[in-house]
């Protein structure tokens, strides 16, 4: 038996700058696609266009969240060194789980069984869907014990994935929600947006904080290797955004939304943006008010799921001095 | 991709980005709207006459009510109405109308009605051959007068829903009742309408059945029943139904009634569809103040012991005699606070339940000495009494009581103090809501067929003061927008009053039981007629444009008239929360303030971005948003109102995350201190606006 000394996660005394609100907030949205009544679309899938286009966009978000459940929120909670981040980490894994698994559900109440093996097997046929999980994987699974600067890379490149990479595939559920074409399906595309914001800004916030301890020299030197990523990143979804949406003549709108989204992914980690600004398409922008409009007046569910603060009724509260 | 989606998306796109409004891109959006959607699909008709052939021959329109008219009568009102040159405001307005109220080909390709059309069809369907009032409701509504989205929606049509979707109904603690009861639902919601329910008379877990101990099961099971009944019941598979059930808070099943909401409870107890409200006599926070228990009954108990249902009592004025009593069980001991912190949490995590002031209600009750009112509908605007039927066994007759169904209608502040007769514009909504009265005969829910024979209720209510306001430079909650609502709703009171008093004297008939009335023995007039006459503010006198200032000597005179001549409706006023029709007629809702300068709404087929009426980026500092309206002064200009109005008034309540359960007590309790009759949602931001299921299309 080894004879190490565990330490156990302390919430009473705040580790880590922050996490309690990531935890808090990350709770309070949990959903389940259940919740969404995806079959409400059946009706108009059927005489939908582009359905290609519309299963390869949701296949390779699939890919993404399982590559982010499996490896990367895993990874990162491993190797991150204060417990409470640890915590909020793996609960973001349980959500990248989620995520994956509702796709699974948008695919079974929309496709049939032979399509949906088909498309899982275009998922790993697709050169460029597997260039940037290899790209992203390797990375993640370089992490080491103790190199902090492996762990700052893991970060990075998670923020890199969920704030931009996952974004040329969001386009296409957003700017057709939008119009009122798969509404409901939108909808879980539109939950999973408002995790994904909170896990970009958590990891990029903790990636800074990392950032912060390192030298100069290094700073410059992981500065580089960042743009270099991201360029290399960005290159292979401009390639995998023509191939995917050729046929519906989008491409130009979607190659901007993910420049726009490149550009925040850059502020989560704290560097400068490198696109100039662009109009980006008014419908797939007010798609990610993370106010929930469809709020579900019959499940009570979705959004609106706050907790209460709770404080005792006091002889104060029956005072009106001030007001009468 | 549609343009004029696009644009609309990119008033608020812009709006979020740079923080300029950019009203052309809406008006564009409209543009094009009519450019790509509406006019390519409009049928075209030579003539009036050929419209009103085609759209009676082809089953569309009803003919008997235009067969009232000649037809040079209906092309002059036409003709009227055209002539006011309508423009859609918005394209909110625009897209609402063409999607959910005009008359649509049964493939829903072609468009059979513009604005106009539907207008003139409501006015000469509800005039009922009265020329007279046909012309003036076809002034009234191209100015000020929007019925309620049912009778807006379905007059004239062949196949058509109800004209009114409103109802309240009254559970005895008997099989045969809940049984018959969960009909009606059936019933109503078939019909399109919400539904409440009062639960309060109903005997608690745990009771006795036949005089064995722990046999009942509550109240909880019959919500779950009916929760069942509206989701069954769901118009074709359109919508759910929906309902609300309304329980005391002195009733034994009160604490599973209130966490029954959350959203983490037992998917037994777990109502997920059914809204809940709860009635809290003054008794209770006289306790609560105190910092004493409250003590919970059966009202199994106090029927056996008084003869009377619970919801038939004040407990207020029986609490003390219940507690010395000894054959009165006292089921269960609670700290007030503490079950009343449960209720604010409650609150926080469902929105639920609503409230309702029982003795802010029942003090000022009208009809007091006919009955009590005992509860209040899905939106909680409608207060009437109700009584008890007596739902026997099959092989006897039941013995009906009364409940309540209410048809509403809603006036535009803004547009009414530009009207040349406010009082004319009142009478006239007045009569078109008798009419919508006179129309509806539910005959399977016969307690509602008749007390809307014998009461004649009628809700009138208001919208868009916010936007009223900010035509006039006003702030809302300040105090001169509290003013201004004061003489607006005194007016509103006063005409509608002599309306129903005009009314009576024509028809030589009164509302039931007048003669017991508040108004008949004059009670309801003297504070009115007593009253100091006040000295508005310019600011409020300049924004009551042409609605008149209600002097005592005009109270005195109208007092004497109601005494001679009676009233005709039992009940006249109701502020409804105003959905979908504020939306048409480009309004802010209700008397609340905007939830957002740049609003947006998801309906079935798009994302719609409404800017607020008026709004322009020189006065958006005057479009206080909800939430950052100071709670108390929301209420002093509710309470302003609420004086005026015989029933109540759809209060939402506005928190951020920031607040306590405390700080939400707080605010309630100083509603009910400044005798506000009911309060509605308690909604926290990040959280949008649903409106009133049951005027939903």
């Amino acid at each position: 038996m080894s004879n190490l000394i565990y330490e156990a996660v302390n919430w009473n005394k705040p580790t880590s700058e922050l996490a309690q609100i990531f935890w808090d907030q990350q709770w309070k949205q949990i959903w389940f696609p259940e919740e969404i009544a995806v079959s409400k679309d059946v009706k108009q899938w059927q005489n939908f266009e582009h359905q290609e286009t519309y299963k390869k966009v949701f296949a390779g978000l699939t890919l993404l969240d399982t590559v982010q459940t499996n490896i990367g929120m895993n990874q990162i909670a491993t190797y991150a060194t204060d417990l409470q981040e640890k915590a909020v980490f793996t609960v973001f894994g349980a959500f990248e789980a989620i995520h994956a698994k509702s796709y699974s559900y948008i695919f079974t109440t929309l496709c049939t069984n032979s399509e949906i093996d088909e498309l899982f097997e275009w998922v790993k046929k697709n050169e460029y869907l597997q260039y940037k999980a290899n790209k992203i994987g390797d990375i993640y699974n370089a992490i080491e014990e103790g190199n902090q600067e492996s762990l700052w890379k893991a970060m990075f490149s998670s923020v890199m994935l969920e704030s931009l990479l996952f974004y040329s595939g969001f386009f296409y559920p957003l700017y057709l929600g939008g119009q009122g074409i798969l509404r409901n399906s939108a909808e879980v595309i539109s939950l999973i947006l408002r995790d994904e914001s909170i896990h970009g800004v958590a990891v990029g916030f903790f990636a800074q904080n990392l950032f912060k301890q390192f030298s100069n020299e290094k700073q410059d030197e992981l500065k580089v290797w960042g743009y270099e990523l991201l360029l290399d990143l960005y290159q292979n979804e401009m390639s995998y955004t023509d191939d995917v949406y050729a046929e519906t003549g989008l491409s130009p709108d979607v190659k901007a939304y993910v420049r726009y989204n490149a550009n925040k992914a850059l502020m989560n980690v704290g560097f400068d943006a490198m696109f100039p600004e662009e109009e980006v398409n008014p419908i797939v922008m007010n798609g990610i008010r993370n106010e929930g409009s469809t709020y579900d007046f019959f499940s009570q569910k979705g959004s609106s799921y706050a907790k209460a603060k709770m404080a005792p009724i006091t002889d104060d509260t029956f005072d009106f001095k001030n007001r009468i | 991709m549609k343009t004029y989606l696009k644009l609309n998306n990119d008033v608020l796109n812009r709006y979020n980005t740079t923080g300029q409004l950019e009203l052309e891109k809406d008006r564009e959006a409209t543009r094009r709207y009519f450019l790509e959607y509406v006019n390519v699909r409009l049928r075209y008709f030579i003539d009036i006459e050929e419209k009103i052939r085609y759209l009676v021959e082809e089953g569309y329109y009803e003919k008997e009510f235009i067969e009232l008219y000649d037809l040079e009568f209906i092309k002059h009102l036409y003709k009227k109405a055209y002539d006011y040159n309508f423009r859609f405001p918005s394209f909110m307005s625009a897209s609402k109308f063409y999607d959910s109220y005009a008359m649509k080909s049964r493939d829903g390709e072609e468009i059979l009605e513009k604005y106009e059309d539907r207008i003139v069809i409501i006015a000469l369907y509800l005039a009922q051959g009265d020329t007279d009032l046909a012309e003036r409701a076809v002034e009234a509504m191209m100015e000020a007068y929007q019925p309620a989205t049912p009778t807006a929606l379905n007059s004239g049509k062949k196949a058509r829903g109800e004209l009114v979707s409103c109802f309240k109904l009254s559970m005895d603690d008997s099989m045969n009742s809940i049984a018959e009861n969960i009909g009606y639902c059936l019933e109503l919601s078939r019909l399109g309408g919400g539904v409440g329910v009062n639960l309060t008379d109903l005997r608690p877990l745990g009771d006795p059945i036949k005089g064995i101990l722990n046999r009942a099961s509550g109240v909880i099971p019959v919500a779950k029943l009916l929760e069942n009944s509206f989701s069954y019941s769901n118009q074709l598979g359109q919508r759910n139904g929906s309902g609300v059930v309304y329980l005391n808070i002195f009733h034994a099943d009160i604490e599973n009634f209130i966490s029954s909401k959350k959203p983490n409870a037992d998917d037994k107890i777990r109502l997920a569809t059914l809204s809940t409200g709860i009635i809290l006599p003054s008794i209770f926070f006289d306790l609560m103040k105190k910092d004493k228990d409250i003590v919970l009954f059966s009202p199994y108990d106090i029927h056996r012991e008084y003869g009377k249902r619970m919801s038939e009592i004040s407990i207020s004025e029986m609490y003390y005699e219940l507690l010395d009593n000894p054959r009165i069980r006292k089921i269960k001991r609670l700290n007030a606070r503490k079950l009343y912190t449960e209720v604010k949490k409650a609150q926080f995590e469902s929105g639920y339940p609503f409230e309702i002031f029982d003795d802010n209600v029942n003090e000022v009750h009208p009809l007091k000495n006919i009955g009590r009112v005992a509860m209040s509908n899905l939106c909680t605007e409608i207060l009437q009494l109700q009584q008890k039927s007596i739902i026997t066994d099959q092989d006897e007759p039941n013995e009906y009581g009364l409940d309540v169904s209410c048809n509403l209608g809603s006036i535009d502040i803004h547009e009414a103090s530009k009207v040349e007769d406010f009082g004319r514009l009142v009478d006239t909504a007045m009569r078109l809501l008798t009419n919508v009265s006179q129309m509806t005969h539910i005959k399977n829910v016969p307690s509602v067929a008749k007390a809307n024979r014998l009461m004649h209720s009628v809700g009138l209510g208001v919208m868009n003061l916010h936007g009223h306001l900010v035509t006039q430079g006003i702030m809302y909650g300040s105090k001169e927008s509290v003013d201004f609502i004061d003489g607006f709703m005194e007016a509103l009171n006063y005409y509608s009053l002599k309306s129903s008093m005009e009314i009576a004297k024509e028809r030589g008939e009164t509302f039931y039981q007048f003669d017991k009335s508040e108004y008949a023995n004059g009670n309801y007039f003297e504070s009115y007629i007593n009253k100091e006459e006040k000295e508005f503010r310019p600011e409020s006198i300049r924004a009551l444009g042409n609605v008149p200032i209600i002097t005592s000597a005009m109270w005195k005179e109208l007092a004497e008239d109601v005494k001679k001549y009676g009233l005709f409706h039992s009940y006249r006023l109701a502020v409804a929360p105003t959905g979908s029709i504020s939306y048409i007629r480009s309004c802010t809702a209700s008397i609340s303030p905007c939830t957002e300068r740049v609003e947006v709404r998801d309906y079935a087929d798009s994302r719609t971005i409404y800017p607020m009426p008026y709004l322009t980026n020189d006065n958006a500092h005057l479009y206080v948003e909800a939430y950052d309206v100071n709670a108390y002064d929301l209420i002093d200009l509710y309470a302003a109102a609420q004086k005026h109005v015989d029933q109540g008034i759809s209060m939402t309540l506005y928190v951020t995350d920031a607040w306590t359960t405390e700080q939400l007590a707080k605010i309630y309790i100083y509603a009910w201190m400044r005798g506000i009759k009911s309060v509605y949602y308690v909604r926290q931001r990040l959280q949008t606006l649903e409106e009133c299921v049951a005027c939903q299309i």
